[in-house]
This record gives structure tokens, C-alpha cells and sequence, in this order.
């Protein structure tokens, strides 16, 4: 396979509702402030990947087919991607391949998504009609008649998670991760909740969404885009020399869908109490890049927190805390300020927004940022998504000048 | 030719279609124009090879699962014809007992979208029929009150319970906590919906009355009394209240009342109601009364932390309604100035 690299990336503000931009625009933005990023031309691109997650939120069937002439890829190829909350991760790792296999130089992956167009004309409200719509993910026969939603079947997981490890995850240690992204998502000029305070008392006395996820430990809805350049290595370092920027190389790509089913064994359904899909994607990226010890190999952290309870599971199962101890991420000071390890510092899903079929494109733009402005060597990007958590995605990052 | 009567029960509710309309709403001093639309398609779905399970419940009120005769692995529901672990040898299908344990906690939904607000709250948990290896989703309910988080857990026998009237969806049969249950109902099968009591449910017991609980409650009538003549004066309030009618019987350790809700109103009374409520709502603290209407507690989210119970499930709806009072109130207050 042949080395690739990240050669810009650009995002489009998060917002709970763009009223001033259809998703054609939003792309535009985004695939714009990419290129301007990588100081080179879309002329200069070979294919593009489509990150969208759900065509209702777009009210269209095949809703990439309007945004390629119109982000300059006219006669190039173009593929979407869609794997619930994963979907950016999935389309990034698609991008990934069609470099590494040696089909193309220069890759764009470009992930948007609608959200809150949906309304639900009885409460006059859209939460509601943005619930329903996610709804329809769920298994259509036996699942989603019964009321699925994303937020019950995250839930389902860490309740599970929590009969197997009564004492972890205690209410104050997820009330003060809140608080730590949201003071991050400050240094996030893109954030969906910049200006918002939350404090770790405030998130802990928010009501119940769904128990045992409170009101402001819980991912936001947003609207945007965000466009993340791949080149291989001979364009990477060609593209980067112009641009005054270093190569991000991606040395580790892992992903894992687990099965929808419960059952009692993971190999063959979805043990419930974990998630296997982080796990195994994770470990398949750590020894791609050659990673022994995350916690000492790893600098950065963007993880698709969908919710600060699955976040820090997900943190326990990529191996930074152990499985059931992973209140150490604040007793042990991991990821507080001045800790050993930056988790989401652009503010998280949760802080930073969340637009389905690319915010982990806005995840991969923060981490990248990161490792180039505080000169760290290495990163990891996280997605997760579908029913119970059955997806997940895990691209380490390093940066070389 | 489709059904036109009207009052067939229709796959997209009538009040679920807006009208056609437009508006132009201003951001930052730009105008844009937003329309009022719609994504819909019907269909015939087949259940194809589910048909014999789906079929199974509605008319023989029975669960089917499959067992692959290669690993002897028992799936429930039959999610697959093939073995997908053995080379998809070709499973049978098998009867299952309708008795169980839980497979993990469930999670509750309290908060629904409009296809299922009117289930609130109901648990989405899995069941591992006795003899299966994988868990089916089922709806949970208790026949003791409202449904809080704290009644399933993992490992928690509970017992299948069949609606009396059945349509062939996964909503024909929900599950009951087996020790909810008297002996006979334990063995009964199929047991029906019809079997189960769930109008008077065994209320949790009161504690004694502190001088503090005394001193709450005699706010907490005063603030309702305050909070009946703001509804009245609340054209929030009142649309919160409209077209509802309970009567509710309020119980704490330190005295009861009654609130009357009337179509768009609040009546208070202290002490116990003299004809039949519709509902008891069942707190120790009185003081959760008085930090609902000043905004320290939902009561929603009273229930959800066990701090208040009440008798039957499904008014829940009514407790939301009530959440919203005190607010709507205040910004009625706050928009006459």
C-alpha cells in the first residue's frame, strides 16, 4: 500500500439551523476553505468521497449528485458513503484506500448534513421531527416499532456497560468532562456552543434525557459541512511544501461493525455491556502505525463523543483507561487541563456540533490543527455510529515537518 | 381501491400533514424563504420470511425463534433462515417459552417524537427467552405505576405478555417483571393484557412528616393557589391545559390535595378528594412541589429519579403537561410587564 497524507481540511461554522445555506452551499464553503487551506486547486483533485449520512435530513435520494459539478469535480469520479454517525469516518477510510491502492493522487472526502429542516408541525418544534427521522436507522422489523431511538440505544449500551461496572462512570466525573469540553470548545472559533458556559455542577443537575444521559452531557444537533484533502506521498509533500504546512500522514486505519443482535459473545453478537466496534478498530489502527501504549504514544484525542458516558467507555476501549476504571480519565487528572492526554479540543460533538455525515471530518480538521499548532506527533481520530453503537472507525494521525 | 371511511385508522395520522405554506424569515437583515414540505412514501412491505413469526404471535399468540440443528445456536426473534456462524446451514424453527431474564438494563423513554408519544414511558429492553441465545426486543412495563429506570436490570425473570388485540408487529407483546405476578398468571399462557390490574397498584409508603416537610407543604399549597390564578391569567398556560381534564390526588408526608385540571385550568383544594381521581401523585418531600414551580425540578425528571411516583403509566403525559405551567406562566408574567 502507498503512504498517505492530509494535506488540508476545512470546515463550515456548526450551527443548530443554517438558514442561510442549503447543504449545496455548505459544501461549497467547506470544500473551499479545504483547498484554501491546502493552497491548491480543485483541478488539482482526482476524486471526491461523500460523507451524508441520512437522505431524509437531505429530503433526497442520491443527495450527492447535486454537489459535484458545483464543487468543481465535473467528469471525476465521485462515491458516497453512509454509515450512520460513522458515516465521516467510513468516507475518510474510503478516501484513505482509493490513494493507498494507487487508483488516485489526490482525494477530497467531503462530508454535510441537514438536520433541523425537519419540523414537527404539532409542538411547532424540531427536536421531535430530528428524533423521528434518526428513527428510521433502527431495525425496521423488529426495532424501530417499538420506539428506537439513538439516544435509548447509546443508553441501551452504557447501562449495560454499567450492570457489568456499577462503579464507574459516576455522575460527577461525566459532569465535569462536560465542563472541560465546553471550556475547550472556546478555543474552537467553529463551535457550535462557543459561547455557552457549562459548568460540571450545571451538567450534573440538568434534567434526564434518557438515564442515564443528562441534558448537557449529550452531543447537539447541528448543520454543516466539513472537507478533509488526502494525497499520496509524492503530492502530500509537493502539496505541503507550496502550502508552508507539514504532511499529517495517516499511519493507522482501523474499523469494526459489530453485529445489531444482543447475545451473550461478542464474536458472534453484540455483547451489550461494551463496545467492540471501538475496540477492535482501534487495536487494528495501533498496529498498523505500531502503536504499543496509546496513553504514552498519543498526544490527541477527537472522539466522537455522541455522548460523555459512551465517551468514556470508548476512551476505556481503545486502551487509555482500563475497561470499568474509566472514571481515571478525571480522578487520574488523563484529561483534564495540563493531563497527559488533549481529548477533543475542539469541544467534541458535544460542544462543538455534530452534523452527522461529516463531523468526524470536523474531528480529523481539529486533531490535525492540533498536532500542527502545539508540534505534537501524534494523533487519533474516532467515529462511531449505528444501533447499540455497531460501527466504529479509528485513524491514527503523526505529524512530520 | 384504498379505504376512504374516515375513521379508519390511517398510516400517517391527518394532523401529521401541514399545510402547504411558505414563509420568508430575516437573518442578520437577508431574507429567505422557507416551505413547508414533506418527504412520504407508502408501501405494502412484505415480512417475507418473518411472516411465520409475526404471524405466530398475532394469531396463535406464541414466539417463534430458529436453532441452527449444526452449532444448536437458538435465535430469537428469527432474524435469519441461514446460519451465518455455520456456512448458512439451514435453521428450524422452534417454539419458545414466553419467560425470560433481562439481558442488560433497559433504557426508559419518557421524552418520545410524535409515532409514539402516546406509549410514554415505556422501557425498549431485551428478553433472553428461557433456552435462546439471543435477546428479543420487547417493550417493558410494570404493573405498579409509573415506569422508572430503577424496576428492570440485568438478569430480572420477567414474563411475555400478549396484547388482546394483536396486528402481527413487535408492539403485540411486552414483558412484566415476573414477581409483579400472582402464581396463577406466572403459569398461565398465553397470559394476555387482559389478565394483568394495572388500575390500583400498591402505593410506595410515607415516612413521617418533619417540621421542615410541614413547613413546605403549607408553601407549596400557597404557591399552587398562586400558580392557579397565573394559569387563569396565562394564555401559555391555559393552551398547555387545553382539551385535558384529570382530577389527581396529591399525597405527601406532610398532607394531601387535589388538583383539578379543566380544559385550559388549575383548581387547587387541600385534603383528600371526595369523588374518584384519575391519578395519584405520590411524593415523601413536599418540597419537590415548591422547587418545580420555582424551577429547581422538572417533574418529569422527578419521576425519572424516583423522587415522585404516580399510580398509572400513561400520565406521565399529564406530569409533562404540568412541567410546563410554571414557565409558561412566567413568561406570560414577563411579556405584560
Amino acid at each position: 500500500m502507498r503512504r498517505v497524507g492530509i494535506v488540508g481540511a476545512g470546515i463550515t461554522p456548526c450551527k443548530s439551523h443554517w438558514m442561510e445555506r442549503t447543504y449545496y452551499g455548505l459544501s461549497q464553503m467547506a470544500v473551499k476553505a479545504c483547498l484554501e487551506d491546502a493552497a491548491t486547486s480543485v483541478k488539482d483533485v482526482d476524486a471526491v468521497v461523500y460523507g451524508i449520512y441520512n437522505d431524509i435530513f437531505e429530503l433526497a435520494a442520491i443527495p450527492e449528485h447535486p454537489l459535484h459539478g458545483i464543487i468543481g469535480m465535473t467528469n471525476k469520479p465521485g462515491m458516497r458513503v453512509t454509515n450512520g454517525g460513522a458515516t465521516g469516518a467510513y468516507a475518510m477510510l474510503a478516501a484513505y484506500t482509493f490513494i493507498a491502492s494507487g487508483l488516485y493522487d489526490t482525494v477530497l472526502a467531503l462530508g454535510v448534513e441537514r438536520a433541523t429542516d425537519c419540523f414537527d408541525f404539532e409542538s411547532m418544534t424540531e427536536t421531535p421531527e430530528v428524533i423521528k427521522t434518526i428513527g428510521w436507522s433502527a431495525d425496521t422489523f423488529f426495532e424501530r416499532e417499538l420506539g428506537w431511538t439513538a439516544s435509548d440505544s447509546y443508553a441501551e449500551v452504557v447501562l449495560a456497560y454499567m450492570d457489568d461496572h456499577p462503579g464507574d462512570l459516576k455522575p460527577e466525573v461525566s459532569a465535569r468532562i462536560a465542563e472541560i469540553l465546553c471550556q475547550q470548545a472556546k478555543n474552537n472559533a467553529f463551535a457550535q456552543r462557543r459561547d455557552e458556559v457549562v459548568t460540571a455542577e450545571m451538567a450534573m443537575s440538568s434534567r434526564y434525557v434518557v438515564y442515564p444521559f443528562k441534558l448537557l452531557e449529550m452531543c447537539v444537533y447541528s448543520e454543516g459541512a466539513g472537507a478533509v484533502l488526502f494525497a499520496s506521498e509524492d503530492k502530500a509533500k509537493a502539496i505541503a511544501r507550496n502550502a508552508g504546512l507539514p504532511v499529517v500522514w495517516v499511519t493507522g486505519l482501523g474499523a469494526s461493525n459489530e453485529h445489531h443482535v444482543a447475545g451473550p459473545d461478542y464474536k458472534t453478537h453484540k455483547y451489550m455491556g461494551r463496545i467492540w466496534s471501538d475496540h477492535i478498530a482501534s487495536h487494528k489502527a495501533y498496529e498498523m502505525a505500531g502503536v504499543k501504549d496509546p496513553l504514552e504514544e498519543i498526544q490527541v484525542v477527537e472522539l466522537h463523543d455522541a455522548f460523555i458516558k459512551q465517551l468514556q467507555i470508548t476512551m476505556g476501549e481503545m486502551g487509555f483507561v482500563p475497561i470499568g476504571k474509566t472514571d481515571a480519565l478525571i480522578e487520574e487528572e488523563i484529561m483534564t487541563p495540563g493531563g497527559k492526554l488533549l481529548v477533543n479540543p475542539s469541544g467534541g460533538l458535544t460542544f462543538g456540533g455534530h452534523f452527522v455525515g461529516g463531523s468526524n471530518m470536523f474531528s480529523c480538521w481539529s486533531a490535525r490543527r492540533e498536532l500542527i499548532q502545539r508540534q505534537l506527533e501524534r494523533g487519533l481520530v474516532h467515529g462511531t455510529g449505528s444501533t447499540v453503537a455497531q460501527y466504529g472507525v479509528a485513524m491514527v494521525l503523526e505529524r512530520s515537518e | 381501491m384504498a379505504e376512504t371511511k374516515r375513521d379508519v385508522p390511517r398510516v400517517i395520522p391527518e394532523h401529521f400533514n401541514p399545510p402547504v405554506a411558505s414563509e420568508v424569515v430575516e437573518v442578520d437583515g437577508h431574507p429567505y424563504l422557507q416551505t413547508n414540505e414533506g418527504m412520504f412514501t407508502f408501501y405494502k412491505r412484505t415480512k417475507g420470511e418473518f411472516s411465520a413469526y409475526f404471524l405466530g404471535l398475532r394469531d396463535e399468540a406464541k414466539i417463534y425463534g430458529i436453532k441452527c440443528p449444526q452449532c444448536g445456536t437458538v435465535r430469537v426473534p428469527p432474524f435469519a433462515l441461514m446460519c451465518p456462524d455455520c456456512d448458512f446451514a439451514q435453521m428450524e424453527s422452534v417454539e419458545m417459552p414466553d419467560r425470560g431474564v433481562m439481558n442488560s438494563t433497559p433504557p426508559i423513554t419518557y421524552f418520545a417524537h410524535s409515532l409514539f408519544q402516546s406509549w410514554v414511558p415505556f422501557g425498549r429492553g431485551r428478553v433472553v427467552l428461557d433456552g435462546a441465545d439471543t435477546a428479543l426486543p420487547i417493550h417493558v412495563y410494570t404493573t405498579q405505576g409509573v415506569l422508572t429506570p430503577f424496576i428492570f436490570e440485568k438478569g430480572t425473570p420477567v414474563k411475555v405478555v400478549f396484547r388482546d388485540e394483536r396486528q402481527g408487529k413487535p408492539t403485540d407483546i411486552f414483558a412484566v417483571p415476573m414477581a409483579e405476578l400472582a402464581p396463577e398468571q406466572q403459569a398461565k399462557s398465553p397470559l394476555l393484557e387482559s389478565d394483568l390490574d394495572f388500575s390500583e397498584p400498591p402505593e410506595p409508603v410515607l415516612g413521617e412528616a418533619t417540621d421542615e416537610d410541614r413547613a413546605a407543604f403549607a408553601r407549596a399549597v400557597e404557591m399552587l393557589k398562586e400558580l392557579s390564578a397565573g394559569v387563569d391569567a396565562s394564555p401559555r398556560a391555559r393552551h398547555n391545559l387545553a382539551g385535558w381534564r384529570r382530577l389527581i390526588e396529591v399525597k405527601t408526608a406532610a398532607g394531601g390535595l387535589v388538583l383539578k385540571i379543566d380544559d385550559g385550568s388549575l383548581e387547587v383544594a387541600e385534603g383528600r378528594r371526595t369523588e374518584p381521581a384519575d391519578f395519584v401523585m405520590l411524593c415523601a418531600e413536599p418540597q419537590l412541589l415548591v422547587d418545580w414551580m420555582t424551577f429547581k425540578e422538572a417533574l418529569t425528571n422527578a419521576i425519572i429519579t424516583g423522587r415522585l411516583w404516580i399510580s398509572i403509566n400513561r400520565e406521565f403525559t399529564t406530569i409533562f403537561k404540568l412541567d410546563r405551567l410554571p414557565r409558561s406562566v412566567h413568561r406570560d408574567m414577563q411579556a405584560r410587564g
